[in-house]
């Protein structure tokens, strides 16, 4: 692989936030074991940082996906759907991460036109099964519909975290 | 057989490259009807970035993005919701001057992005950002300034969540929204193609755009500014309408070329 050293400052600074940040929710679970208290994780949230991870392959190399620092967050019940709508271009392609809180959760990533017809698009999956992604190139400017769904193989609902990135 | 163990050593070597990384086909309903009532669409809006557009655009040819990038003085007043909408303008004007690879313009709009930050109360932070962008500006560290900009759009986002000032992220939304609007539709009034018009086929986000704006509390848009700012955002939902092709005519680029620029103008005046 080959990345210039802009790209590769940028890797840098993701890799070094998402390090810090596993090593202060190491810290705070420690602290949280001894304590009794409540698991509480300043500012940062795992889940994203799961999805961060995922996303980190695809940030170097000659073509790299740019990510953004904006993304979606809440909580899903097993069998319902969340749907994420964004305006993308034409000629750009895209590339979406989806993570869950638990490594049980199996999940779908799927795109919509604004229509609401499905794009047909490859599922992405990791070592880790709570993270998934999906790519799109669009074929037309205009609003899209990101489809999350949590299957019925587990019974928790589950927090989830979707950040995206351009190139 | 040659040929086979080629594909095969690319594949194997592709999954130990992406750390284990597989794919296969989704599942998902074929189509979804989008008036279903049922259906739960995320609140939270993500507006594109300038340079997301502006990376479609750059794939149909070199763009002269210096010719946007323009010097303004700044004159604060006590309006914060005009702020919000200024540190908008100013992050999106160090978007362009990324495109363009203007070192000094880039490191004006990082001095820039300080003060107004100051002025909506959450400099501290922002300060380590607007420091890195001024840094890696002079170094001509471009990724760097792309991600330090995006990133600090988001902290002063999440600063005012935080602040309860929910408000104002949608006016610095907006304000970045304008400036890169502005800056794409006059490229493609000095350069039109049918091809890269289609890049302000943005409707509903527009009609999004607008009823943030609506929803706001009163006291957030008043005055003469706030009424200039629904106008446009109403003209412009009649100018965004693509043809068959995703094309928009080149006499609509004009005008949304000319009711961008008038805004940003009032906006910076006012």
């Amino acid at each position: 692989m080959k990345a210039d050293s802009s790209s590769l400052i940028v890797l840098k600074r993701l890799l070094s936030s998402v390090l810090a940040a596993t090593a202060i929710c190491s810290v705070s679970a420690q602290e949280s074991k001894e304590s009794g208290a409540p698991f509480v994780v300043e500012q940062i949230d795992p889940i994203k940082l799961s999805a961060q991870r995922a996303a980190l392959s695809d940030l170097t190399g000659e073509n790299p996906f740019i990510l953004r620092e904006s993304g979606w967050t809440g909580i899903i019940k097993p069998g319902e759907a969340r749907l994420v709508q964004i305006q993308l271009f034409r000629r750009n392609d895209y590339q979406f991460w989806l993570a869950m809180g638990d490594r049980k959760a199996e999940m779908n990533l799927n795109i919509y036109d604004g229509e609401g017809q499905k794009i047909d698009n490859e599922a992405i999956t990791y070592d880790e099964p709570n993270v998934v992604s999906t790519r799109l190139k669009p074929e037309l400017t205009g609003v899209y519909y990101v489809r999350i769904s949590l299957k019925t193989t587990i019974e928790q609902p589950q927090k989830w975290s979707m950040i995206y990135g351009y190139r | 057989m040659l040929t086979n163990f080629l594909m095969i050593k690319h594949y194997l070597l592709g999954v130990l490259l992406a750390g284990g990384l597989q794919t296969g086909f989704a599942e998902g309903p074929a189509r979804i009807n989008l008036s279903d009532p049922n259906l739960v669409i995320v609140g939270d809006s993500v507006i594109p970035i300038p340079l997301e557009i502006f990376a479609s655009l750059d794939k149909l040819g070199a763009q002269n993005w210096a010719a946007q990038v323009e010097k303004r003085d700044i004159v604060l007043d006590t309006n914060r919701s005009r702020t919000a909408m200024l540190f908008g303008l100013i992050v999106s004007d160090g978007f362009i001057a990324v495109q363009a690879e203007d070192k000094e313009g880039v490191k004006r709009m990082g001095r820039e992005v300080l003060r107004l930050a100051s002025s909506l109360g959450v400099a501290s932070s922002v300060e380590e950002h607007a420091n890195s962008i001024i840094t890696h500006a002079g170094r001509g560290d471009w990724a760097v300034v792309r991600k330090e900009l995006d990133r600090t759009r988001q902290t002063v986002v999440d600063q005012m969540k935080e602040l309860r000032d929910e408000e104002l992220v949608d006016l610095v939304s907006l304000g970045g929204w304008l400036g890169g609007t502005e800056a794409l539709a006059s490229v493609l009034k000095e350069n039109y193609t049918t091809e890269g018009s289609d890049l302000l086929n943005q409707i509903d986000l527009v009609k999004q755009l607008n009823s943030d704006l609506n929803s706001l509390p009163k006291r957030a848009r008043r005055g003469k500014l706030f009424s200039q700012v629904a106008q446009t955002l109403t003209h412009l939902e009649s100018l965004m309408i693509s043809d068959e092709t995703g094309a928009i005519s080149e006499g609509k680029v004009i005008e949304i070329s000319l009711s961008t620029r008038s805004l940003v103008n009032a906006i910076y005046e006012s």
